[in-house]
């Protein structure tokens, strides 16, 4: 049994079988560090997982890619799967088992190839960080929408202006309000993902207490599965954030 | 003469307002949400049911981890 047909034996989920170059009956991690033979055949079969999930990514997103043919395809996903492979075996001694090798490798292929998507679509485009009062480029959103969320809407800018900081309205607008992937904004801004999304959450956390504060936001807020259609005020809905690839 | 700058309401569309007031509590950063990824995806590819309240928030209010998790779903979910 190879190192991956004894993964998949763990869980009862449909990904594929191995290569037919895997490995011999050891674990994965034994197996990428053990050195030999061993060591390069599971490598190779980390690599094909890696193109897998890559090229599953990249296909995903290919609408958003400047150049979506194959060939351009191909060389995005043999990248991103080489760096999320260096990506993966540096971090190969924090595997911990509680999912399956595999599920635990696709993600780093995932991260890569989808970042690599971002940073491509985002390339040769300026990265705006405007204030509430500059106007964007024009949208094309239903006018009816507009109306509709009104009310809620100046309260929010209200509210924006009231207690957020200037930086924390600027990266809500670039993140939120034009669509600017957080990967792009931080590569743009020489920061991360994750302070970013810090940010986000603050000042979400803020505009929700003036919100609620003023009556808008229900006191004791579930996360509604659908938006109420009948009062405008409570129209806020789980939906993604804007910037989804 | 100056004007006094006047809230720009109009720009803000409705899924803006939903974005901006997302509730992402519990809080839960990036870099969890990326080493919780591939249990959090197996547990719901395994049962639709299944939840992480935290892992849930975060994904409503991150866009890229989002995408990165529904991806990782599918891949997992042959489709
Ligand atoms: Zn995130």
């Amino acid at each position: 049994m190879t190192a991956v047909s004894r993964d998949e034996q763990r869980s009862n989920t449909s990904v594929s079988s191995p290569p037919s170059d895997a490995p011999g009956p050891m674990d994965w991690v034994e197996a990428l560090t053990g050195g030999g033979p061993e060591q390069s055949a599971a490598l190779r079969e980390l690599h094909t997982l890696m193109l897998r999930a890559a090229a599953h990514q990249v296909w995903r997103m290919r609408p958003a890619l400047p150049d979506p043919s194959p060939s351009a395809v191909d060389v995005i996903v043999n990248q991103a799967a080489d760096e999320a492979m260096t990506a993966l075996l540096a971090k190969l001694h924090t595997f911990e088992g509680r999912s399956r090798f595999t599920t635990w490798a696709f993600k780093f292929a995932i991260l890569q190839a989808a970042t690599e998507v971002r940073r491509l679509q985002w390339q040769h485009r300026e990265v705006e960080l405007r204030d509430l009062d500059v106007p964007s480029a024009p949208r094309h959103e239903d006018p009816e929408l507009y109306a509709e969320g009104n009310d809620l809407a100046a309260a929010v800018a209200a509210a924006m202006r009231g207690v957020l900081t200037p930086y924390q309205r600027r990266i809500a607008i670039a993140l939120l309000v034009d669509g600017i992937p957080i990967d792009v904004l931080a590569d743009r801004l020489g920061t991360n993902r994750g302070a970013l999304y810090k940010t986000l959450h603050d000042l979400r956390v803020r505009l929700r207490a003036e919100l609620t504060a003023n009556g808008y936001l229900p006191v004791h807020p579930a996360n509604p599965p659908d938006p109420a259609p009948s009062d405008a005020r409570s129209r806020i809905s789980p939906t993604p954030t804007a910037g989804t690839p | 003469m100056s004007t006094t700058p006047r809230p720009d309401s109009a720009a803000l569309t409705p899924r803006n307002v939903s974005a901006l007031l997302q509730d992402t509590t519990p809080w839960l950063s990036c870099d969890e949400c990326f080493e919780r990824m591939d249990s959090y995806a197996e547990a719901l590819v395994h049962d639709p049911t299944y939840r992480d309240e935290a892992m849930a928030a975060h994904l409503r209010g991150c866009a890229a981890c989002d995408e990165e998790a529904e991806s990782l779903m599918r891949l997992l979910d042959g489709r």
